[in-house]
């Protein structure tokens, strides 16, 4: 697995026009919520210019002119536009707030009605991590940017341009000079906002190694204690906060430069209107309030170049976000239906595994040219050491992987020849370590059977030999499992499973046994679960408990994806060989367990 | 180091404002001085406004305008400049002070936690402590970086501009404050509901998470059972909630900040009425009426944001005061002792009525423990309530290079007895010696270094399989020592068939070893330490034979010369043990040799009898799977 393709890329700087279009476009499905907020933000910017400008009214009108009248008229214009600012802000607030969640929602579902179609190889080499990173923060910044990025820029645009066609109706001598100044703004504020961005990553990667040192530190305080190793841990760990210390401060200073920095570029802006209206106001050009706003807009516009740029500092990362989404959307399912794939209401019948290869990894071949037939209803044992192929046997049996080469067959039909769904119906599973989802113990047995009645699944349980302990619990089949719920041992959850199993009605049955040990009594009705089960099912367990074992019409001894022995029980101990260990130290760890010769 | 720790240990306060004002120590200057720029900022922004005030009212009308028009534009550059520079110094001082407390704060917490006892790590979730130590430190300085000093600053410029209008108008200045109280009662109380809003949406956020996590950790179960559709509709049930309370979000959000707006605007107007009829009556003149209306926006405006600060600072207090519970822990005094032999240790050991008890709020584990080893639970039913006694009157003797082998079944105190040589705990009653000297007297840092332990299930740190057998090393260890530790320890070889070798990275990020694999690493890191004591967990059930006998053969050599404490799982790695104590329930019940023991009656034989009715057991197995 390369893992570095996992670690958080680092940005390229180039943005992608492509993307960028898409992540447009998840905007545009919610058009009216887009036109809503791009029409409302575009009236505030107007409105914001427009305060100024009834200011100047103000002055040079009612003021000036001595005019009592005038400021009255004018200050309820001033008064009226407040309210009509005050509903578009509630406007602009609502419908980009809303089109963001929407935009969210659906991409959280998209994302995660895809990865339903996609293959164990997926997931195999994708880190939980890597997709939760995805589905929460990488949405979260798309989502940001359609709506509140998109604001803002529109505020930023609008804003200026608005305030430069009053300026213009002021004085459009100065509003050139102005004009000039814009340019300049905006790139030294993207400049800033670039490296402030840039040490912010830094302080976010470094903060996660902070976490994981502490996390370490912890969990192994033990170790360090005995080992002695509290200084160097110490200067090891100086050195992530030193560095944490040093961007996070360049960070900060960045960031309080990066104001002033504006202001007194803003300020030659004024200093300019100031020189160049005072003499024009000698000759008749230029007003007292005119003065005033013209001074009020030069420094109100460091407001949209500094959002603006923030925005487009960001868009980096949000798009690279994005691109990750984008990507993770696109990606093929590798074993798929075919075109032509075929249903089929049963799986009975003989299966052939017919010289299948098998790898995950193409120089390191799991299985190759593996042959082995499986007579309806058998059961089938699987031993051998870690890594041997008995997961991917049993994986590629139930088809969530396929063959590289060679071909499986379930009653003479090749598999690939039928659909996903008519195979994984009719499988029943219990895995090595049971999975349950949080909610009830009475939902977990149904999820073998959606339309199971209650009695359905109280009979199911029984069989499975889970009832007896369920009942027990306070709330019965109601108690609620995992987080914030009992805590079910290793042992009943795979009485669970084994229910869920039984309530599915397989015509294939699955196994693959906790290799922990449970207590005697668990142990027994795991057993009797079993048997019932497998009655006239083919079955294949991946075996690890002598009674299993010794019940199954034919065991397999795997050995570097290969057949090392095979047979019954009394054959293969006959043999001597590498089941005859393995037999032999199994037996001698359960009857420790079983005389509880606990050391 | 030490002074940064004496340092903080006196800023510990009950009271979170002392407290958090402890933390400043060291910075206050500085953090005073950030203040104190804040303010002249202020003050220079808003001289602007009389500069603009005099330009209008006085400098317009000059005959020499033209002459004083350059100085006056200066002036504006020049304010502007005084006020940009102390801005800037103020982010830079405030950003300085948060920092760096921050990181005090973090190398203190660190160091803190690694020298808490056993005891205290017992008791105490790893997820509740990162969480503090990671989260709650960031709140702290937040409220040093941007909290405290931001209210400063709204404070200010409040302050600087009151008093500017009330120097031009107190009328005007009383009369433009009117609408500030119903503002800071409505932006208290929706920041408030903010926060709850917030927490909501957060815990939809966390439901959507673990569905996803569920279903992607699950995937084998989904597919298994293909259970796709229903998978998507459980998903699309929290997606919604998450949606929804998104636009709840948006909608107070949506109604605040209009509010307010027409709240204040509805002032500003006011205001400009008032001056603008002031100003037309002739009661001040239009420069004043100009610097006014700029200066009733740095009153006004900022206000509403008081009410986001206020609330939250109260929860950076909160943090302060989980950080605090940790700090105020005890800990392990290391150095503590005034003995260290001349020439090392040699290894004689001799414990003479050692009791032990695990502390009291440890109690409902040891209860837990107590259940699963009935008898003494029914023992120890008085002090069950106070404290877990774990060892009883324990004593016994070793010369150096023995070993000691422990044999009783879980909860015996085999690891306990092991756990009192390194004084990872402390024993109450009795007394241990080491080379004849009260171990007390050793100071622990010392005893540790020389004494090795390798677990059951031995701790790998992510980092390279090279840095894992150097980590303990406590000097500059060279490759050929690590590859001759490794060697020593059976797993050099393993180790080279990785295709990055020793710098494979071990753990999450890199490749996960097995259990015996595992053991023998850390087998490999204690043999570097070369250490005079051993401490042996000889637990080897999950590996298979050869691995087995590799460990084995790693393990004698490691005990060569060296008292060795070996807690055993089987009869066979007690034979060679120059002393056996089998232990029940935190006594020694039986001492001897194998030879000695297996002629008495007791545990040990019965032990001894039990495997050997397994191996009879297993014969008759075989034979009978093999019909004659």
């Amino acid at each position: 697995m390369t893992h570095e393709y996992f670690e958080e890329e680092e940005f390229t700087g180039r943005i992608d026009r492509q993307t960028m279009w898409r992540v447009a476009k998840q905007g545009f499905r919610h058009w009216p919520l887009m036109v809503g907020f791009l029409t409302t933000i575009s009236l505030v910017s107007v409105s914001d210019s427009y305060f100024t400008f009834l200011s100047k009214q103000l002055i040079d009108e009612g003021i000036g002119a001595g005019d009592t009248d005038a400021v009255l008229r004018i200050l309820m214009r001033y008064g009226l536009l407040i309210i009509a600012q005050a509903i578009l802000v509630f406007g602009f607030i609502i419908t980009a707030g809303v089109l963001g969640d929407r935009v969210k929602y659906d991409l959280r579902q998209r994302l995660f009605n895809h990865l339903q179609t996609l293959s164990f190889s997926y997931y195999d080499k994708t880190p939980l991590g890597w997709l939760m990173s995805r589905m929460t923060s990488d949405i979260q910044r798309v989502g940001e940017l359609v709506s509140w990025g998109f604001l803002d820029i529109t505020w930023g645009v609008t804003n200026i341009i608005a305030a430069l066609a009053f300026m213009a109706v002021i004085n459009w001598q100065l509003t050139l000079i102005i004009a000039a100044l814009i340019p300049v703004l905006i790139v030294v504020a993207i400049w800033f906002q670039k490296r402030i961005l840039t040490e912010y990553r830094v302080v976010r990667k470094t903060n996660s190694q902070i976490t994981g040192s502490y996390s370490e530190s912890i969990t192994g305080v033990r170790v360090v204690k005995s080992l002695r190793r509290e200084e160097q841990n110490l200067s090891e760990f100086q050195g992530l906060t030193t560095t944490m210390y040093q961007s996070a401060f360049r960070a900060a200073w960045l960031s309080a430069l990066f104001l002033p920095a504006v202001q007194m570029l803003t300020a030659l802006g004024v200093a300019a209107t100031v020189w160049v209206g005072g003499l024009q106001y000698q000759v008749g050009g230029m007003t007292f309030g005119g003065i005033h706003a013209f001074v009020s807009y030069v420094t109100f516009m460091m407001w949209p170049i500094q959002e603006m740029a923030r925005v487009f500092a960001s868009m980096q990362q949000a798009v690279a976000s994005a691109e990750r989404v984008f990507s993770t959307l696109d990606t093929e399912p590798e074993v798929k239906n075919k075109e032509d794939a075929v249903g089929i209401s049963d799986l009975r019948g003989e299966i052939v595994f017919d010289h299948v290869d098998f790898y995950y990894e193409a120089d390191k071949p799991v299985l190759s040219d593996f042959n082995l037939t499986v007579k309806e209803g058998e059961t089938i044992a699987l031993v051998g050491p870690t890594g041997a192929g008995k997961s991917t046997i049993v994986n590629l049996m139930c088809r969530f992987y396929e063959p590289k080469a060679g071909q499986i067959r379930i009653s003479g039909v090749d598999y690939t020849d039928l659909t996903l769904h008519s195979i994984h119906s009719r499988i029943g599973m219990v895995l090595q370590t049971p999975h349950l989802f949080s909610g009830t113990i009475r939902e977990n047995l149904r999820y073998g059977r959606l339309g199971a009645s209650d009695e359905d699944v109280v009979e199911a349980a029984k069989m499975a030999g889970a009832h007896e302990f369920i009942i027990t619990l306070d709330e019965g089949y109601e108690t609620e499992v995992g987080e914030g719920g009992v805590m079910l041992s290793v042992g009943q959850k795979q009485l669970i499973s084994l229910g869920r199993a039984i309530l599915a009605q397989p015509d294939i049955f699955i196994m693959d046994e906790a290799t922990s040990s449970v207590d005697t009594l668990t142990e027994a009705l795991i057993q009797r679960g079993m048997d019932s089960i497998m009655t006239d099912r083919t079955s294949f367990v991946i075996a690890h408990r002598l009674s299993t074992i010794r019940r199954a019409d034919r065991i397999i001894v795997l050995k570097d994806g290969r057949i090392d022995e095979m047979g019954s029980h009394a054959e293969l101990i006959q043999q001597r060989g590498h089941y005859y260990n393995l037999y032999t130290k199994q037996f001698r760890d359960e009857k420790a367990v079983e005389y509880e010769l606990d050391l | 180091m030490n002074k940064k720790v004496d340092e903080l240990n006196e800023s510990i306060n009950k009271n979170r404002v002392l407290g958090l004002w402890g933390l400043m120590r060291g910075f206050r200057p500085i953090y005073g001085i950030a203040v104190l720029a804040v303010a002249v900022a202020t003050l220079a922004r808003t001289s602007i406004y009389y500069l603009m005030r005099f330009f209008i009212d006085d400098a317009l009308t000059r005959e020499n305008l033209v002459q004083i028009l350059p100085w006056i534009a200066l002036g504006f550059i020049g304010l502007a400049v005084a006020q940009g520079v102390f801005t800037y110094l103020s982010g830079r001082w405030a950003a300085y002070t948060a920092e760096s407390i921050a990181r005090r704060l973090r190398d203190y917490l660190y160091d803190h936690i690694q020298r808490l006892t056993f005891t205290y790590h017992d008791q105490t979730q790893t997820g509740e402590l990162i969480q503090r130590v990671t989260s709650d430190v960031d709140a702290i300085r937040l409220f040093f970086s941007e909290q405290l000093i931001g209210i400063g600053r709204i404070i200010l410029l409040f302050l600087v501009n009151f008093i500017g209008i009330m120097l031009l108008s107190p009328y005007l200045a009383w009369m433009s404050v009117l609408a500030i109280p119903p503002v800071l009662v409505v932006s208290f109380y929706f920041f408030r509901r903010v926060g709850t809003a917030f927490e909501r949406f957060q815990e939809a956020e966390a439901v959507v998470s673990n569905r996803f996590q569920e279903n992607v950790s699950g995937v084998r179960v989904v597919k298994a059972f293909a259970r796709q559709k229903f998978e998507m509709d459980r998903f699309d049930g929290a997606n919604k909630t998450l949606y929804q309370r998104g636009i709840q979000f948006a909608l107070m959000h949506g109604t605040f900040w209009p509010i307010t707006d027409v709240l204040l605007g509805a002032q500003m107007v006011f205001g400009f009425w008032l001056g603008a009829m002031m100003a037309i009556r002739g009661e001040i003149t239009v420069g004043t009426y100009l610097a006014y209306a700029q200066m009733v926006t740095l009153i006004i405006w900022p206000i509403r944001n008081l009410g986001r600060l206020v609330t939250q600072m109260s929860t950076a207090a909160v943090s302060y005061s989980r950080v605090a519970d940790i700090m105020a822990q005890t800990q392990e005094p290391l150095a503590e002792g005034d003995y260290i032999p001349k020439d090392g240790i040699r290894g004689k050991m001799r414990f003479s009525h050692v009791d032990f008890a695990y502390e009291a709020s440890l109690k409902s584990e040891a209860v837990d423990k107590a259940n699963t080893v009935g008898a003494l639970a029914r023992e120890q039913t008085e002090t069950v309530e106070e404290r877990l006694q774990v060892l009883h009157d324990i004593s016994f003797e070793v010369e150096p290079g023995q070993i000691v082998a422990l044999l009783g079944s879980t909860g015996s105190g085999k690891t306990s007895l092991a756990n009192l040589v390194a004084r990872f705990y402390e024993y109450e009653a009795g007394e241990i010696t080491l080379d004849g000297v009260d171990l007390r007297r050793y100071p622990r840092e010392y005893l540790r270094q020389h004494i090795g332990i390798v677990m059951q299930e031995p701790f790998l740190f992510s980092r390279t399989i090279r840095d894992n057998i150097a980590y303990g090393a406590g000097r500059p260890v060279t490759d050929e020592e690590v590859y001759e530790a490794a060697k020593a320890a059976a797993v050099h070889e393993v180790i080279t068939t990785f295709p990055e070798g020793y710098n494979t990275i071990v753990g999450e990020r890199g490749v996960t070893l097995s259990g015996g694999q595992k053991q023998r690493v850390a087998l490999a890191r204690t043999l570097l330490r070369n250490p005079s004591i051993l401490i042996l967990d000889d637990a080897t059930s999950s590996v298979d034979t050869e691995t087995e006998s590799q460990i084995r053969r790693a393990l004698n050599h490691l005990m060569e010369n060296r008292t060795t404490f070996v807690i055993a799982h089987r009869i066979q790695s007690v034979m060679t043990a120059d002393l056996v104590l089998v232990m029940d329930h935190g006594r020694i019940v039986q001492r001897g040799t194998h030879e000695t023991l297996i002629k008495e009656d007791g545990i040990y034989r019965n032990v001894f009898n039990l495997q050997a009715r397994i191996e009879d057991e297993l014969q008759a197995d075989l034979a009978e799977a093999v019909p004659a």
